[in-house]
């Protein structure tokens, strides 16, 4: 969300969500299917086979911000009465 | 060292990976290149092998979906409960595959030798319930009753002579031949199985009167007052007014050219009576059909033999070898007629025991008369029923399948029947929480054990169905031969089926120094001793699982709060 023009990785990814490959992957899956996703192969050096890199289409980004603005005020009603935030 | 560890460890993700996508439905296989060539890129050799797992497990999900679901091809990744839930098709695939193996399962509840392997295989689990509740014989119980109702005396006979209650089986026996004299037979099986009865004395007269030349009745007569000698299970010395009644009915069966147990009436009976009242419960039917038979009246057989023999042995001392002889024919003709007319392998044994014990002393009382020829004629008939050497052995005789085998296809129906009540158990369990997940007021809790239960489903309906193919292929051919006695009165492998259900009635892996122990500990005046014991052991197990249910879906920590 930071920074929505890169291209990650998928083990990138895995390693910033905590998320691993068989949780991961199906989500990615499900949305490059609602194009909420964009998925391409990039070679990073001869003899080793090519990476498949993502990044949230225009429409995912949009989904994105809109989710986590839902998500904010529930976080904050959720948090303890004597929090430091 | 290491650094091989290292390299087949990535060789082993790498071929995993590289297996699941060769499975994997044509549109994710892109999706599993993905994650084979960043497994390069994974940190660690663990690490690279857990990655191949994960990404494995993803694409063998996809496979089966598309293979159980093919309409779905293509749209596996469609949302159902948000992009992020847990796919949904995949879920249906294996909810589809567990309803199919359920319903074949139950199907074959349709086939009748199921259904008596079924019941034949929970025969144990329910006896010990059964024997706290005071009435062992249920079924037998509840069909007298219809009997009674329809004024069937032959349905009647078929219960008296099963009954382990000797008083209803004597009122049945008389309601028997009351509506039809010709069942008179009947008295002399309960008589045998249940020997102290008062009516016993009124019985055997009629019985005599009815066939008077079968050695049965006064075989009967004696065990009455051989038992008599056992009023509180404690041997009381009989009276020598008890002692000669005992030897006049033991000499009336030895002079009785006769012997007839009355077998082949009882298999009539089961032909009629089983079908007509749908009754196909191998262990009343065909495991008890010889127990309790004359056997511990053919040990009055040997005692009384042997005090013919030494009569004979006074006599032949004496010089009386006419008498001597009569005395030593006298046993070997009536082993004769009990080996020839008896049913039992049990009469066989004990006719041809008296006759090598009779036979002996009669080759050496022709030797002594110098008759050669019959002396060699005796000598080869005691070789040839001597009980340790002869020809008869080898009883009991070896049947077709062998006692190994119906000990372990007892062990095998008990332990299939077990499985199919706790899969079904499990099956109803996990069916319940997904229906409860699925409601749309259901909790956090409820939402969470949706996997797991699928899974339960999944694995619980497998093993559903493989418990009741096991179940059916192993019971089959005891089915045929319990169908073949019944209806066809064929016999040749029914020692096959007794070994069988007596093997059944044992439960498997129990060693037999525990069976005496709880046998003991159920005859000591404890009867409901075993009902708290496995009730007690059904209510740990059922709280063992609700405890580990519930620490596993209220102990796990949330994963899905949102950041």
């Amino acid at each position: 969300m930071e920074r929505p023009a890169d291209w990650r990785y998928g083990y990138e990814l895995s390693r910033e969500t905590g998320l691993k490959s068989g949780t991961l992957y199906p989500i990615l899956m499900r949305l490059e299917k609602y194009t909420l996703l964009e998925a391409r192969w990039v070679t990073t050096e001869d003899g080793v086979p090519p990476r498949h890199t993502y990044r949230l289409t225009p429409n995912g980004l949009e989904l994105a911000r809109n989710k986590l603005a839902e998500a904010r005020p529930r976080s904050m009603v959720r948090q303890p009465a004597f929090c430091s935030g | 060292m290491r650094m091989m560890l290292e390299t087949h460890l990535r060789q082993a993700a790498t071929v995993l990976l590289e297996s699941a996508i060769r499975i994997a439905p044509p549109d994710t296989r892109d999706w599993g290149r993905a994650m084979a060539g960043e497994l390069n890129y994974v940190e660690g050799p663990w690490a690279a092998v857990m990655w191949a797992a994960g990404g494995a497990s993803v694409l063998a999900k996809q496979a089966l979906a598309s293979l159980f679901l093919p309409g779905r091809r293509g749209q596996g990744m469609v949302p159902d409960g948000g992009l992020f839930a847990k796919n949904a098709s995949l879920r249906k695939a294996a909810l589809v595959i567990g309803g199919a193996c359920v319903l074949a399962a139950l199907l074959f509840f349709a086939a009748p030798p199921f259904r008596q392997a079924f019941q034949v295989a929970l025969k144990p689990w329910s006896f010990m319930f059964r024997m706290a509740s005071g009435n062992i014989q249920p079924g037998i119980t509840t069909l007298a009753k219809q009997a009674e109702m329809r004024h069937d005396p032959e349905g009647l006979a078929f219960c008296a002579v099963r009954l382990q209650d000797a008083h209803e089986s004597a009122r049945l026996a008389e309601e028997a031949v009351r509506l039809d004299p010709n069942l008179l037979w009947v008295y002399a099986i309960v008589a045998m199985r249940h020997p102290k009865l008062r009516e016993i004395s009124s019985w055997v007269e009629k019985l005599k009167r009815w066939d008077p030349q079968n050695a049965l009745f006064h075989l009967i007569t004696a065990e009455s007052i051989v038992r008599a000698h056992f009023p509180l299970g404690v041997w009381a010395p009989p009276n020598q007014e008890q002692e000669q009644a005992w030897r006049s009915a033991m000499a009336a069966a030895f002079r009785s050219p006769k012997f007839d147990d009355y077998l082949d009436r009882v298999a009539e009976i089961n032909r009629k009576v089983v079908p007509r009242y749908r009754f196909y419960d191998p262990y009343e039917v065909e495991s008890r059909m010889q127990l309790d038979l004359p056997a511990p009246a053919l040990e009055s057989s040997e005692r009384f033999a042997l005090s013919l023999l030494h009569s004979g042995q006074e006599l032949e001392a004496r010089g009386e070898l006419k008498g001597a002889r009569e005395k030593y024919w006298a046993v070997a003709r009536y082993g004769q007629v009990i080996d020839f007319q008896g049913h039992t392998e049990f009469e066989h044994w004990a006719g041809t025991y008296l006759q090598a014990m009779a036979y002996k002393p009669l080759k050496a009382l022709s030797e002594k008369e110098g008759n050669s020829a019959e002396a060699a004629l005796f000598g080869y008939l005691a070789a040839k029923f001597d009980p340790v050497k002869g020809e008869h052995a080898s009883v009991p005789k070896e049947s077709a399948f062998g006692l190994d085998t119906s000990r372990r296809n007892a062990a095998v129906v008990e332990i299939s029947g077990l499985m199919i009540l706790i899969f079904s158990g499990l099956v109803v369990i996990a069916t319940s929480i997904l229906i409860a997940g699925s409601r749309r007021s259901a909790g956090p809790t409820a939402q969470r054990a949706k996997p797991v239960a699928t899974i339960v489903v999944l694995t619980s309906a497998v093993g559903l169905l493989f418990s009741s193919v096991t179940l059916y292929l192993t019971y089959r051919p005891y089915w045929y031969i319990f169908q073949s006695a019944i209806l066809n009165g064929d016999r040749v492998q029914t020692r096959d089926l007794r070994e069988f259900l007596i093997s059944t009635q044992r439960l498997p892996g129990v060693p037999p120094r525990l069976y005496l122990l709880l046998d003991a500990l159920l005859y000591s005046g404890s009867p409901s001793f075993l009902f708290y014991v496995w009730t007690g052991v059904t209510l740990l197990g059922v709280i063992g699982l609700a405890l580990i249910l519930l620490r596993h879906f209220l102990g796990r920590p949330r994963t899905n709060a949102p950041p």
